[in-house]
Order: structure tokens, then sequence, then C-alpha cells
């Protein structure tokens, strides 16, 4: 009996501390998180409450940062010139196997939400640091780029040198990324890397305002 | 009593794995913030001046990632390239990559990518001018998860090299 009380009483010690470290846990990958939040100017993995990576991005619920890119006919695209539309800003690359994956997705969607004043701006960052000061690395990637468009049938603006205006939109360090921008010009989520269809989908909701 | 005992220390047992489980889980992700590709050895390698030398380069690929192999099957994907920039002293001849292994994103499992994954041996054909030359080679990667891909980089390869 004595011998039981005791193993009794070591288990009730493991389970209090187990969950005394994950509340402890939980408030500081909460705290971590906010403070993150309040002074980053890049997005970051973090660990969330349930210990599983999400990404976080300063850019939420603020203003989506201006631009104005050319797309592959030389046009000059301003993301202000959206305004009253939800406008989904992704950054993708030729080199990205990933983004292979989620661009058929993205022109489904596309077509069935633009009746719903819905845009797609798929902004190609080569991450290469190509400027239009190299004309033969310019033309090199700018064929690349109308290539993987053309094949892969983007109806959407395709807009180019996203490496441009990278700073501002958190550094683009992991391709895909995707900006849900509602009809304001406000961030409402971020995406970094694949995810699915159906998770694209909801945050393209969202930034409709459904 | 010894039974109920028993399913208490079961479960104490499977929280335990639960917490490691994330933890593995959370670190497999933390490695997009550090080196993709490492340059492991050697540091250093005597060959006879004037004479073409084979000499394996060892480096390691970041738990969880992948690079293309320098033949990768599909025409937009970056191949992993190793050079020797003119004038170090060092003169790279040839370059012999692995073949690499077959590999598929979890979202498109049909298609097949042939990468290189942990540890991968590139054996480089080198004939060194007599000397001691610090080089500085170079390797051309481009890293992926299986979720994220990482832009374009180039990494140096230091190796002091010396022909007798």
């Amino acid at each position: 009996m004595k011998r039981n009380t005791l193993v009794l009483s070591a288990v009730v010690f493991i389970f209090a501390t187990f969950a005394w470290a994950g509340w402890a846990n939980f408030e500081y990958r909460k705290q971590a998180t906010e403070r993150l939040l309040a002074t980053a100017t890049k997005g970051e993995l973090v660990v969330d409450a349930a210990g599983m990576p999400e990404y976080v991005s300063p850019l939420k619920g603020k203003a989506a940062p201006p631009f104005a890119l050319e797309d592959l006919s030389g046009k000059k695209v301003s993301l202000d010139s959206f305004k009253g539309k939800a406008v989904l800003v992704n950054f993708w690359a030729t080199w990205c196997a990933p983004c292979k994956i989620e661009t058929p997705w993205l022109v489904e969607l596309r077509d069935q939400y633009a009746a719903h004043g819905f845009e797609i701006l798929g902004v190609s960052t080569e991450g290469d640091g190509v400027g239009k000061d190299d004309k033969a690395a310019w033309d090199k990637d700018k064929a690349a780029i109308t290539h993987s468009a053309q094949q892969m049938h983007m109806q959407y603006p395709v807009l180019i040198d996203g490496d441009s205006i990278a700073d501002q939109y958190g550094g683009l360090d992991e391709l895909p990324m995707s900006f849900f921008v509602d009809r304001t010009g406000t961030v409402v989520a971020v995406q970094m890397g694949l995810t699915s269809k159906a998770d694209i989908e909801g945050d393209i909701k969202k930034a409709l305002g459904n | 009593m010894k039974i109920k005992l028993r399913t208490l220390a079961g479960l104490a047992a499977g929280l335990t794995t639960l917490l490691a489980w994330g933890q593995v889980d959370s670190a497999s992700r933390s490695v997009l913030k550090g080196a993709a590709v490492e340059y492991m050895y050697p540091e250093q390698v005597t060959v006879t001046a004037g004479k073409a030398t084979d000499v394996a380069l060892h480096f390691r690929v970041a738990q969880g990632l992948h690079i293309n192999s320098h033949t990768p099957k599909e025409e937009f994907l970056i191949p992993t390239s190793f050079s020797i920039p003119d004038g170090s002293g060092v003169r790279l001849e040839t370059a012999n990559y692995p073949v690499g292994k077959e590999f598929s994103l979890p979202a498109d499992p049909g298609n097949k990518l042939i990468v290189y994954t942990d540890e991968f041996v590139i054996q480089a054909r080198i004939v060194a001018a007599p000397g001691n030359h610090l080089v500085e080679a170079k390797l051309h990667f481009q890293a992926c998860d299986k979720e994220v891909c990482l832009p374009p980089k180039t990494i140096p390869v230091a190796i002091d090299v010396i022909g007798k």
C-alpha cells in the first residue's frame, strides 16, 4: 500500500510537471511571437502554441507596401491600381518547384473568384540580383519568366523584379510567398511555402471579406 | 491498482513522446535559418605541381533540405556546380559530380527530382602551379525543403593547395 502511494505520488508529480512545463512553454511562445511582431521587419517561422511551425509576418494587419513593377510587356503595373479589389500578391520564381505545384491552383482560383472582385499579381522573384543595367542577364531572366508563365497558363498579371521590393515584403528569403490583400489595401493573411488549394481559397475568401 | 498505475505510466510516456515529436518537428524547419550547404573537407591538399590530381571534396546538405544535382531532370531547375576562379594558381580540369538520388515533393509524388541530400562528394581534377595557393573555389546551388525553396546561392570553398 505504501509502495502504491509512492508510485501514485510520483506519477501525479510527473503530470503536474508536464502541465506546468506546457503552460510555461505556451506563455513563452506567445510572448516571443508578440515581441517578434512588434519589432520585426522580416517574417519569421515560429513554433506556435501547439508546437507546429507557423509563419508570422509583421505585415499582417498593416497596409500592403505599395509597388509598381513591369509586366512581361514592359508596362508598369501598380498595386494601388487594384484598390477596391481583393489581391493575392504571389511571389514565385522560375526555379521554384513548389511554386510550379501551386500555380495551377492559383489559375483555377483566379478564374473562380475574378467575378467577385479578385485578382492575382504573380511577382517573379529570381533572387539572382540581376538588375536592368545588366541587359543580357535581364533579358535572359525575362525570357525564362515568360516561358514559365506561358507554360503554366498564368492569365493574371505577371510582374518582374520582385527582388526590388523584397525588403518591403519581409525579405522574401523563402518561396513561394503569398500576401492576401483586402479591398482596402490591408494584408489580411500571409502564407509561406506550399500550403494547399483549400488554405489558399480560405485566405482569398478572407481578402474578399466573405 | 497495478493496472491503473501502469495506465498512468503509459500516459506519461505517451505525453513525453508527443512533446519530443514537437521539438523534432520545429527543429527540422529551423534549418531554413542556417547554412543550407556546408563545405566539410579537405582544408589542405598537397599535389604534384603541373600534374592533374583528383581531389574528393566533401559537402553536407542541412537536414531536411535538398539541392538539385548537377544534372536535374527539369530544365528550369538550377544545377549544382563547382568552379575555381581564374588566376588562383589552381586550374579545375574536370569536376565529376555524384548522380544524386530521386526525390518527390509530397504534393507532387509523380514528379521525380534528382537531388543531393546529407553528404555528397565532388571529385575535382585540379592542376596546381608550384607554390602555396589559398584557393577560394565556389559551389553554386539552390536548396529547397518539402514546401519552400531558398534563393540560389554561391558559397566559398576554401582549400589550401600546395603544389610541390
